[in-house]
């Protein structure tokens, strides 16, 4: 007998509960880790604060506003560089990926490009464009660009063929053709590029404002690192990685909920 | 299209409505896939190409879909030279092609959506074709929710949905387990009479040949060329216990044994 409808349902948020829940505890758990072995007396807690220190030291940043302040400035750069290497990486990944004339022109470019370790250009860029705006959200841009293009890239040329001749044989041709059945094919290497991209982006994001920036939770840790507050530096630390795991949570959702069928033939495959 | 159609003496039996004019194609120089094929398939007709692997069945498919260029000779269907995939002959493959990003439903008006139907029109187009399939039920659903059966009816519907005048079928029914092609067989041939499309069916099987096709073409390799042309009378639904099935089955059988060895 197969289960009904309800009941499967049912199940399935038992499950998500169940793994909520075990999320949770981990969490918890390495945090309650980390509070002994802070406390155990055995490490110096200036170099090593616990977690409620730091949790103290945050609420304390955070009712001046400058947390706040520092959170918005790194993250309003963050989604201008994401946005533009993004837009820039699907469309190339798109384009050469059609055109084989300029797959072969401007690939090679592109992938010795790509070989950079984008921290590398840190110190060039901050000669040719000082430290303002403009600097980091290029480095962004730069770093996020390439895993999206190569992504694209592949995923434009590994297209089924069988999607592309059901196309064509229901009329479709050039730009519907690639519009409709092309492009939509290749989403889920796209997505795959996006989403490392974005994690990407955050390192370069800090990298960024490590070596100079007037705001900024890069700029923050290092301020703190010059005054001897590694209480701050943690909390400059956490704040990344709550940040980072919120965007990585926050795009699969809506990637799950504008796609219904991405989620499907992930696990299908 | 409508001009061409306008042209031609309305609905006249055509024989020649898919002419293929001696056709060879080569896949390079040594291996000749099809040579010299010539044959023409009345309007309506459902045809079957029986035979074994590699006897050029699917390439002479895929030619008169367009997805492949004749090295000789021309393919015309209704007085029109193919040079290309179009909408007025659709295809159903063997794997299931449907798009799994869209539901059920817009796969099934991806054809008429191409051709420029309102909204409205193509939402009834595709309900009267999904329900013809017996699967309106699952319109919101996605691909990767069904069963083979149920992805291959909607491939059908699919096609069928963008009005070709021809459907080209390269064995859609392979991959299904045996009771599920049984039913699939039973529902083309429900649907071949409610709608009359001309239909090109490719298939290696020869009790699937004689239970669809009107007419059965069996075809042999090395060269790949069609050895026998051959009209079945008896009436579908065709009972596969009797003599003449029998009778039928062995003589195809006969055919492909010389043909492949």
């Amino acid at each position: 007998m197969r289960p009904s409808k309800a009941m499967r349902r049912g199940q399935g948020m038992r499950v998500a509960a169940r793994r909520v829940i075990t999320s949770v505890l981990g969490i918890v758990a390495f945090f309650l880790v980390w509070q002994l072995i802070a406390t155990s007396g055995y490490v110096d807690t200036v170099m090593l604060p616990s977690p409620l220190e730091v949790f103290h030291s945050a609420a304390a940043i955070a009712e001046t506003g400058e947390l706040a302040e520092h959170t918005m400035a790194s993250l309003a750069r963050m989604a201008l560089g994401y946005a533009v290497g993004s837009v820039l990486g699907v469309a190339f990944g798109v384009v050469l990926g059609r055109i084989i004339f300029l797959e072969w022109f401007v690939g090679p470019v592109l992938q010795m490009a790509r070989a950079i370790p984008p921290l590398a250009l840190v110190p060039l860029i901050i000669f040719w464009f000082g430290i303002n705006e403009g600097a980091k959200v290029f480095l962004i841009a730069w770093a996020t660009f390439f895993p999206v293009w190569i992504n694209t890239l592949l995923g434009v040329k590994g297209v089924n063929p069988l999607f592309v001749r059901a196309g064509q044989s229901l009329g479709a041709q050039r730009a519907t053709l690639l519009l409709r059945v092309v492009i939509p094919a290749a989403l889920a290497p796209i997505f795959s590029g996006l989403r490392v991209a974005l994690s990407i982006s955050f390192t370069v994001l800090v990298a960024a404002e490590l070596a100079g920036a007037i705001a900024g939770l890069g700029y923050f840790i290092q301020n703190s690192a010059l005054s001897f507050r590694v209480d701050n530096i943690f909390v400059g630390i956490v704040v990344l990685a709550v940040l980072g795991f919120i965007a990585d949570t926050l795009f699969m959702t809506l990637l799950y909920w504008l796609f219904p069928w991405y989620r499907a033939q992930q696990s299908g495959k | 299209m409508n001009l061409h159609q306008a042209l031609v003496p309305a609905e006249a039996v055509r024989p020649n409505f898919i002419q293929i004019d001696a056709v060879s194609y080569s896949f390079g120089a040594a291996q000749q896939a099809l040579h010299h094929v010539k044959l023409s398939i009345p309007k309506g007709q459902f045809v079957c190409l029986l035979g074994p692997s590699g006897c050029g069945k699917t390439t002479l498919l895929n030619l008169v879909a367009g997805f492949l260029s004749p090295t000789d000779g021309y393919i015309f269907v209704n007085g029109q030279v193919i040079d290309g995939p179009g909408p007025d002959r659709g295809m159903v493959f063997q794997d299931y092609s449907l798009f799994p990003w869209l539901t059920i439903q817009r796969n099934v008006e991806f054809g008429p959506s191409i051709a420029g139907l309102p909204a409205r029109e193509r939402r009834e187009r595709a309900r009267h074709y999904l329900d013809l399939v017996n699967l309106g039920h699952i319109a919101e659903r996605y691909p990767s929710e069904l069963s083979g059966g149920m992805k291959q009816r909607v491939a059908i519907a699919r096609a069928l949905a963008a009005g070709p005048q021809v459907l080209l079928m390269d064995e859609p029914f392979a991959a299904l387990d045996a009771m599920t092609r049984n039913h699939l067989q039973s529902e083309l041939i429900r649907i071949h009479e409610l709608e009359r499309p001309t239909i090109l069916f490719v298939t290696h099987n020869i009790d699937e040949a004689i239970r669809l096709a009107d007419r059965v073409l069996v075809m042999s390799p090395n060269p790949g060329r069609v050895v026998r042309d051959m009209t079945i009378e008896l009436e579908k639904p065709r009972v596969r216990t009797s003599v003449d099935f029998a009778r039928l089955y062995d003589s195809f059988e006969a055919d492909i044994g010389h043909a492949a060895f």
